[in-house]
């Protein structure tokens, strides 16, 4: 190095010295040390500990290998000083492994920093139910089980990452699930018996006989994504055999990171929490680092591998402990959600609606004046449905269009039937219409009766499929906001006139709860007043024709809060939102059925 | 319930049901209702139905004045129109029920209103 030179160098590395302070607080120099920082590359720049251990190992031992979270500098520890020195001398302004194949830059540090990414990685561990059973089989067994699985390009799926092949049954990766009644003609060859028998003889696995096979075929650089082996489609445990290269698999759970060697030959059996709550994949590179049991690094080069993973497929549904993987409980609870926000629909809504339906008759007369607007902007020969019609406030307004009624209250639609509409009794999340007929919808503060998303989403994907295309829909539903643009509703003004005219009615406390189904409650809402729960129950008192309360009804509402119900809408790939406003306490939008996107 | 509103109803969303339609009308009572005749309305309408399907509701009820084909030019047609109008919107089916064509499921029709509604283990949860 000429002199010119060795004096930039000197300016470049005092430099990097502050920055590499500044970003860990590691004191750096050029005095010697067992430690060498690199001071321009690290995780930020794509810097793996693969790449660091290939060219940092060729001049000794390494005990550590440090790269920093969010940093762009990275640290190597040698077991000896001199080493660090070789090292040093040889890479330092040399080594082309910074970004953009830059040179990397580095100087001896002090200690190295605490926290480093692999503080969470595991060496010396196992995640519970994981158990490796070494040289399970022997060289000639290994090339027997190798020979059964050509990988002929006729006979294989090629996958992003890997080839795969499967034996008894095919495991679909659209749904990763296998067709349990349609068994594939070609079962787990039966030069895989000895394994079972050798399992049985061996470890406490004395049951285990798999139906299923699944072949993975990696080439060198391939992996596969993180993933927990999909609880209803599969029993425990899961049994998997590697041939021909070794591997190193991560097994993922929290902020846990175990990384565990899987040798050729091996049998890897992931039962218990392993098999149903701990993530597993294998990172696609060339090479893995590994700590051995010295303390050191070492590099691992792959080779191609194969893995023979055996499964028995499980008949009904998986019953594990752990829930927040498991398919079958997270299918269970929604389907029993269903049911309980159907139950409280029926309890709570249509028996209501039912009960009160002469009483709601004398009490809505008046239409909202924007309705009033939308249903008139429908020219002659229209077709239209009013989902959640009620006593009908808006049929027979515009006289033009042919609109139907629909409603759950067979009371209110006799009010409809006196008045000459047009109806049918339907819940609004079935609407008994063909595809495409009508030209509008409207349905006035009628979902916000849904006791759960999804229904919510189901009626207003029920309007949008009755609608042609470039038909529109109207939807109100009650805002929790009551006081929008500092001016209270028309709900919330007529508090003081009520209160006077029912002297007689104790003021509901205001939390209190009322039982809905099962071990349910929810809470009763305090007529004429801001809205503090979103899915709440909203007495009705019924009153006779002496004004005076003979019954007190509790109806279920889902109060929507701001861009809740556009958000919701936005859901469908066929609608377009083309208004969404606030009219008197409600949350309003006005949406026109396109094609789906994109097709 | 008018010929206009069974022309598009359906068992659609029943389990099982892949299309439901049409669905057959068996009355027991049927009542003449008086509505006004707006021949743009009805010459908008004829295209937008399943003529075949109205023709067949029609013979059911014993209605057959209707050809098996819309004529030509029948917006000009005041007497064909009127002849339309009068099945579309003037025959209200007061008693009786629908059928699902595929299950056989009754849907009753009292007071002029079909009751729909399907029961929990008919539907998809």
């Amino acid at each position: 190095m000429n002199q010119k030179c060795a004096k930039k160098m000197e300016r470049k590395l005092n430099k990097l010295k502050h920055v590499v302070f500044k970003e860990t607080g590691i004191v750096c120099s050029l005095n010697p040390t067992n430690n060498i920082v690199i001071c321009n590359a690290g995780l930020v720049n794509g810097l793996s500990e693969e790449t660091i251990l290939e060219h940092f190992s060729v001049y000794g031992t390494l005990n550590n290998i440090v790269l920093v979270p969010g940093k762009s500098c990275s640290f190597v520890s040698y077991v000896e000083l001199d080493m660090a020195c070789k090292a040093y001398e040889a890479l330092n302004g040399q080594l082309p492994i910074a970004q953009d194949n830059k040179p990397v830059y580095l100087l001896y540090a002090e200690r190295l920093p605490q926290h480093s990414i692999d503080s969470r990685k595991v060496w010396d561990e196992l995640p519970g139910g994981l158990v490796i059973l070494d040289d399970f089989i022997t060289e000639n067994e290994e090339k027997l089980l190798l020979s059964l699985c050509c990988f002929d390009d006729s006979l294989v799926s090629q996958m992003k990452n890997r080839q795969v092949r499967h034996f008894g049954y095919e495991f679909r990766y659209d749904n990763n699930n296998v067709d349990k009644d349609k068994p594939l003609d070609e079962k787990i060859p039966k030069e895989c018996d000895f394994l079972w028998k050798r399992l049985h003889e061996n470890t406490d696995w004395k049951q285990f006989v798999p139906d299923q096979l699944t072949v993975n075929h990696y080439s060198l650089g391939q992996g596969i994504p993180h993933h927990v082996d999909t609880h209803s489609a599969f029993e425990d445990p899961i049994m998997s055999l590697s041939l021909n290269s070794a591997v190193v698999i991560a097994f993922k759970r929290d902020d846990r990171d175990i990384c565990v060697k899987l040798p050729p030959r091996s049998l890897c059996i992931m039962s218990g929490e392993t098999r149903y709550d701990w993530t597993h994949g294998i990172i696609p590179r060339k090479s893995d680092v590994v700590l051995s049991n010295t303390g050191s690094y070492t590099l691992l080069p792959r080779g191609i591998r194969v893995s023979f993973t055996f499964r028995k497929i499980r008949q009904g549904e998986c019953n594990c402990q752990y829930t927040r993987n498991c398919d079958s409980y997270i299918r269970k609870n929604n389907s029993e959600l269903q049911i309980a926000a159907s139950e409280i629909e029926r309890l709570h809504v249509i028996d209501v609606y039912e009960n009160i339906a002469l009483h709601f008759n004398e009490t809505r007369n008046k239409p909202w004046p924007n309705v009033l607007e939308f249903v008139n902007s429908f020219d002659v020969g229209s077709v239209m449905l009013d989902v959640g019609c009620g006593n009908g406030k808006y049929l027979g307004k515009n006289k033009h269009v042919f609109d139907v009624g629909c409603d759950t209250s067979c009371a209110l639609l006799d009010v409809c039937k006196k008045n000459g509409f047009e109806t049918f009794l339907t819940n609004c999340l079935q609407l008994p219409f063909k595809d495409a007929v009508a030209d509008g919808v409207i349905s006035i503060a009628v979902i916000h009766h849904l006791a759960s998303e999804e229904r919510r989403l189901q009626a207003i994907e029920e309007m949008i499929r009755i609608l042609k295309v470039d038909g529109r829909a109207l939807i109100y539903v009650w805002a929790k906001d009551q006081h929008k643009n500092n001016e209270k509703t028309s709900y919330i003004k007529q508090d003081r006139k009520n209160r006077k005219s029912d002297t007689d009615v104790v003021v509901a406390d205001e939390n209190s709860e009322a039982p809905v189904s099962k071990g349910m409650t929810l809470p009763v809402h305090v007529n004429r007043t801001q809205f503090k729960h979103k899915d709440v129950l909203v007495p009705w008192r019924l009153k006779n024709q002496q004004n005076t309360v003979e019954d007190t009804f509790l109806r279920f509402y889902h109060v929507f809060e701001e861009n809740e119900l556009s958000d919701l809408c936005s859901k469908l790939e066929n609608v377009e939102i083309e208004r969404c406003y606030y009219d008197q306490g409600n949350w309003c939008v006005v949406l026109r059925k396109t094609l789906i996107k994109n097709s | 319930m008018k010929l206009l509103t069974h022309n598009m109803l359906t068992s659609k969303c029943m389990k099982g049901v892949s299309v439901g339609y049409p669905l057959s009308i068996k009355a027991l009572d049927i009542r003449t209702v008086e509505v006004e005749f707006n021949p743009e309305f009805v010459a908008k309408m004829i295209p937008k139905i399943d003529w075949a399907v109205l023709c067949s509701a029609a013979e059911s009820l014993g209605k057959t004045e209707l050809p098996k084909e819309v004529i030509d030019n029948y917006e000009n047609d005041q007497d064909f129109l009127k002849k339309v109008h009068h099945i579309l919107l003037e025959v209200d089916v007061i008693d009786g029920e629908l059928v699902c064509p595929e299950t056989g499921r009754k849907f009753p029709i009292n007071n002029g209103i079909p009751n729909m509604l399907l029961n929990e283990d008919e539907i998809y949860l």
